[in-house]
């Protein structure tokens, strides 16, 4: 290490040979367009992930000059005494486990009906499909008019057909399920599309062989379809599970979480909790729950369902 | 035709008359069911023709009896709606541009380079990949508010210019380039800049075109992020606009349908002419 003279320069001479020749060009190139393009990452995904963490154990108010160090007190505050976070995370519950059985229930009958049409099958597709284009304030305005109690198409429809009219998003009892029905039916062309996907993707030899064998078509969908389809129907559960235990933007345009608190979910309420009652500390220990339920409920979810996709 | 009397002809069909009005009935259905399903956009396009009287009859008309384009007119004339669009477009063109520039040269990096870490800070951009977004948002908003960006269209982009979503689905792609192909270009004396321009790029066309798509319609879409960052009406985008624009004309729904579908049809038209590749894409951005 001392001797920093010719030999020193030689072996970084020999070294450098030993690489391929452009080397140092590549690794130039490497580092100028990676290093902007991580510092992205690392500034907006990496050191939120940080913050997000730190504020949990903080009282942090943006507008007051300390942030004291408390522990886990918001988490203690939010599953011991604050009763609106229980609402909330009930409501997300039942809200993701109504949602997605509806959703799937809804949308691999279609899917499995569209493959079986040829002609017409792409505007029907586009049908099913251009709701998922939409914005969901734009669908949430559109279904706010038709849930309207007086001027409202459904009610009007109902009165039709000689059945009474309902508050609809004004009713503790009913606001979230109607919020729920506007968003599995904007978001439903978009898993009729992967299971679509995953329909084609299993070969026609199959049913053919099972034809020859003399397999009726119960059986041959019992027998095939179900099967094959399994990895799909995993990956559209896990998703949509995903999404809807996050939903915010039907909710909040359409009801504001209201009437009374009956249709908050927890994205909201922690929305609210930071950005108008500016309390971050608490509601960033609200959102590590929220990944942490979405987490367990990912993990059970393959754990249950890899056991029977294995063929 | 008329005398093939063999059983197994008559069978046969027998079976495809059922076919046939199996299919009928399929067909049928799915009419209804389609005609159902898009009804709601009919509905909206209905409100947003009637006239500011016509709009208070109860209970509603289906199909307005004066159609007119006075809703329309307002929602130009009263609020800023052509400058909501063009932050819209804006914001929109400006994320997907520097994700599809960012995204295919760190996949291609990924992909085809090898430096000291690579492995361990892919792992890691993985990882970011898990956290879902509304708990980056608390965060997100004091960094983006430490930078000054609030309350201007830069906090709309800045964050976005890249995804480590995209990165991955770019990686994957461009893993299967063949080396051959990259190697020769290097012997030709090509640059770098000059192999990921020329080459790598025309190759990664499909996943790209699905990243852009994926990323223009979420940047369009996005409602959360700009709630929370954008406060001055002049720089909203159109689903923030639009809620405003509701709460400002509560009741009017000639009006907030009039906007809104201002704000969904150019989506609409531009996902019918584009929509083998749109759905392509959509299905293969979800499949990661």
């Amino acid at each position: 290490m001392a001797v920093i003279t010719g030999s020193g320069i030689a072996g970084k001479r020999a070294r450098t040979r030993n690489r391929a020749p452009g080397h140092a060009s590549r690794m130039r190139f490497v580092a100028i367009s990676l290093v902007p393009i991580l510092s992205l990452i690392v500034l907006f995904s990496i050191v939120p992930i940080g913050i997000v963490i730190w504020l949990s154990f903080h009282r942090y108010n943006q507008l007051a000059p300390t942030s004291p160090w408390i522990g886990l007190r918001n988490y203690e505050f939010a599953f011991q005494t604050d009763p609106f976070f229980r609402n909330a995370l009930g409501n997300t519950l039942k809200y993701a486990l109504v949602a997605v059985p509806a959703n799937i229930v809804l949308s691999l009958p279609i899917a499995l009906g569209l493959n079986q049409i040829e002609r017409l099958r792409a505007l029907f597709r586009t049908a099913f499909f251009m709701p998922v284009v939409a914005s969901a304030v734009a669908v949430s305005l559109l279904w706010t008019t038709i849930y309207d109690p007086q001027a409202g198409w459904l009610n009007a429809f109902l009165n039709q057909v000689g059945l009474s009219s309902q508050p609809w998003l004004k009713d503790p009892d009913l606001a979230i399920w109607a919020v729920l029905a506007a968003a599995v039916w904007q978001d439903l062309g978009y898993n009729i599309l992967v299971f679509l996907a995953g329909l084609q993707g299993i070969p026609d030899d199959f049913y053919d062989a099972a034809k020859v064998d003399g397999a009726n078509a119960w059986q041959r969908f019992r027998g095939i379809t179900l099967p094959l389809l399994q990895r799909t129907t995993v990956f559209v559960l896990v998703l949509t599970m995903i999404s809807y235990l996050q939903e915010f933007t039907h909710i909040q345009v359409m009801t504001q979480g209201g009437p009374i608190r009956s249709s908050e979910t927890l994205v909201l309420y922690t929305y609210t909790k930071a950005f108008e009652d500016l309390q971050m500390g608490y509601a960033s220990a609200m959102s590590i729950v929220l990944m942490g339920i979405i987490l367990v409920i990912t993990l059970v979810q393959l754990r249950l369902l890899r056991a029977r996709w294995e063929y | 035709m008329a005398t093939t009397t063999t059983p197994h002809a008559g069978s046969l069909h027998r079976q495809r008359r059922f076919r046939r009005i199996g299919m009928v009935i399929l067909y049928t259905l799915f009419g209804i069911v389609a005609f159902t399903f898009t009804l709601p956009f009919f509905l909206m396009m209905s409100n947003a023709f009637k006239t500011s009287s016509e709009i208070l009859r109860i209970p509603p008309t289906f199909i307005p009896r004066d159609p007119s384009l006075s809703s329309f007119r307002t929602v130009i004339n009263e609020a800023p709606y052509f400058r909501w669009f063009g932050n819209s477009l804006l914001v929109s063109l400006s994320v997907t541009a520097m994700v599809l520039l960012t995204c295919s040269l760190a996949g291609y990096i990924f992909a085809k380079f090898t430096f000291p870490g690579r492995d361990a800070i892919f792992v890691v951009l993985l990882m970011t990949m898990m956290v879902p977004f509304p708990v980056l948002l608390i965060p997100s908003y004091l960094v983006v508010n430490k930078l000054g960006l609030v309350n201007s269209l830069w906090a709309l982009i800045v964050p976005g210019m890249t995804s480590a979503f995209g990165i991955f689905l770019m990686r994957q792609f461009i893993a299967g380039i063949p080396n051959d192909l990259i190697e020769a270009a290097r012997l030709d004396g090509a640059s770098e800049w000059a192999i990921f321009a020329r080459i790598v790029v025309p190759l990664a066309r499909p996943p790209m075109a699905a990243l852009g798509i994926f990323t223009f319609l979420a940047a369009w879409n996005d409602y959360l992020w700009p709630l929370i960052v954008i406060n001055d009406l002049n720089k909203s985008t159109l689903p923030l606009a639009l809620t405003f624009f509701n709460s400002q004309h509560a009741q009017r729904y000639d009006l907030v349908m009039a906007a809104a579908a201002m704000a969904v049809i150019p989506v609409i038209i531009v996902f019918v002419i584009f929509q083998r590749q749109i759905v392509n894409a959509l299905v293969l951005a979800g499949l990661k």
